[in-house]
C-alpha cells in the first residue's frame, strides 16, 4: 500500500470530509461500470453504487489493511451488487405470482435485467447491439458466474485478486469463469 | 456439452488467462495450430472476451458524489456533509494570517500617532505646553 493511500485511510477513518470526497472521485466510475455491468440496470447501479460508498464511510474502520483498498472496495460492491441481485429476483417472483393471479393467461413480466432481445440479430454483433446482446448474456448468468466474468473480463482484474475479493479458491474462480465463457461464447454463437 | 468440450474451453480459458505452465501452453498453441475444432473454439473464445473487455465504460452520473454526502448528511442527521458558510473546511490559517495581519496594522497606526498610546513620549515632562502642570505650592 502506497504512502498515499495510507495517508488518505488515516484521513477517511478520522471522517475526513475531503479525503471521503477524493475516494469518490478516484474511485466512483469504476464502482459504478462494476454495478452497471452486474446488474444491467443504469438507475440500480446507481443506487448500489451509492450504498456501496456509503458502506465504506460507515465500516472505513473495519478494513485491516490485509489487501489493497481497492480489493475491499471490490468486495463491499460485489456484496451489495449480490444482495441487490437476490432482492430484485424476489420481488420479481413476488411480482409474477401477484400478475399470475390477478391476470391468468396474461404476458408475462419482462424480468430481464438487461431488456427486450435486439430486433435484428442478423446485425447485432455490431456496435451497440453486441454491447446490448453481452449486456443481456451477462445479465443473464447466474450472480457467481457473472461476478467472476465481470471483474476478469471487463474489469480485467488478475486471477488473484478475485479470488481475495471473492473469498473463493483459484480452482473455483477458474472453472466458474470457463464455464461463464462458455454460455457468453454459446449466446454469441447463436446470434451470429 | 461433452467432457471434452468443456475440458478444452477449460484449458483455452487457462491459455487465454495465461494461466498455464509453459509446456502445457506449448501443448495447447500446438493443439489450436494443428486441430480444427480447437482452433474454432480458440477463436470464439477469444472473440468472446475482446467483446467483453471492449464492452464500453459506464461512468458514474455527473451528480453522484453529491449525491452520496447528501445522502451521508441524511441519513447522520446532519452529523457529515453539511453545507457550510465557508465551504467545505473552515480555513483556519489564512484567518489567522489575517488576524495577525490585522493586529499588526493596528500596532503600526497607533505606533506612528501622535497621541497614539503606544508612542514613546520622549519628550516628556520636558517642554509639552499643554502637558506642563504647574507644580502647586503649599500654602
Amino acid at each position: 500500500m502506497s504512502e498515499l493511500e495510507r495517508s488518505l485511510l488515516r484521513r477517511l477513518r478520522d471522517r475526513d470530509e475531503r479525503a471521503f470526497r477524493e475516494l469518490l472521485e478516484g474511485h466512483r466510475d469504476r464502482v459504478y461500470n462494476i454495478t452497471f455491468r452486474m446488474l444491467g440496470n443504469r438507475a440500480e447501479a446507481e443506487d448500489v453504487a451509492q450504498e456501496v460508498f456509503i458502506t465504506v464511510f460507515k465500516t472505513i474502520d473495519t478494513f485491516r489493511e490485509e489487501s489493497k483498498f481497492s480489493t475491499w472496495l471490490y468486495r463491499v460492491t460485489v456484496n451489495h451488487c449480490k444482495n441487490r441481485i437476490k432482492y430484485l429476483a424476489r420481488r420479481h417472483d413476488r411480482d409474477r405470482d401477484e400478475l399470475d393471479e390477478t391476470n391468468a393467461g396474461g404476458e408475462g413480466v419482462n424480468g430481464s435485467i438487461g431488456g427486450p432481445r435486439p430486433a435484428a440479430p442478423d446485425r447485432a454483433l455490431e456496435g451497440a447491439q453486441l454491447e446490448k446482446l453481452l449486456q443481456d448474456a451477462i445479465a443473464r448468468l447466474d450472480d457467481d458466474h457473472r461476478v467472476v466474468v465481470v471483474l476478469r473480463d471487463v474489469e480485467d482484474l488478475s486471477i488473484e485478486e478475485i479470488c481475495e475479493i471473492t473469498g473463493l479458491p483459484d480452482g473455483t474462480v477458474k472453472s466458474r469463469l470457463h464455464r461463464a465463457r462458455l454460455v457468453l461464447r454459446k449466446k454469441l454463437q447463436s446470434h451470429v | 456439452m461433452s467432457d471434452s468440450e468443456d475440458e478444452m474451453i477449460a484449458k483455452l480459458s487457462d491459455y487465454l488467462d495465461d494461466a498455464l505452465p509453459q509446456a502445457e501452453r506449448a501443448e495447447i498453441a500446438r493443439k489450436i495450430e494443428s486441430d480444427a475444432g480447437w482452433k474454432a473454439a480458440h477463436a470464439e473464445l477469444a472473440e468472446t472476451r475482446r467483446a467483453l473487455s471492449g464492452l464500453h465504460k459506464a461512468h458514474a452520473p455527473g451528480s453522484f458524489t453529491q449525491d452520496v454526502t447528501s445522502t451521508i448528511h441524511k441519513r447522520s442527521a446532519g452529523r457529515f456533509f453539511a453545507r457550510r458558510t465557508l465551504g467545505d473546511r473552515v480555513p483556519f490559517g489564512a484567518l489567522v494570517v489575517l488576524a495577525v495581519l490585522g493586529l499588526a496594522v493596528v500596532a503600526y497606526l497607533m505606533w506612528a500617532s501622535q497621541t497614539g498610546s503606544l508612542k514613546v513620549d520622549h519628550q516628556a515632562g520636558s517642554a509639552a505646553p499643554g502637558s506642563s502642570v504647574q507644580p502647586t505650592t503649599p500654602p
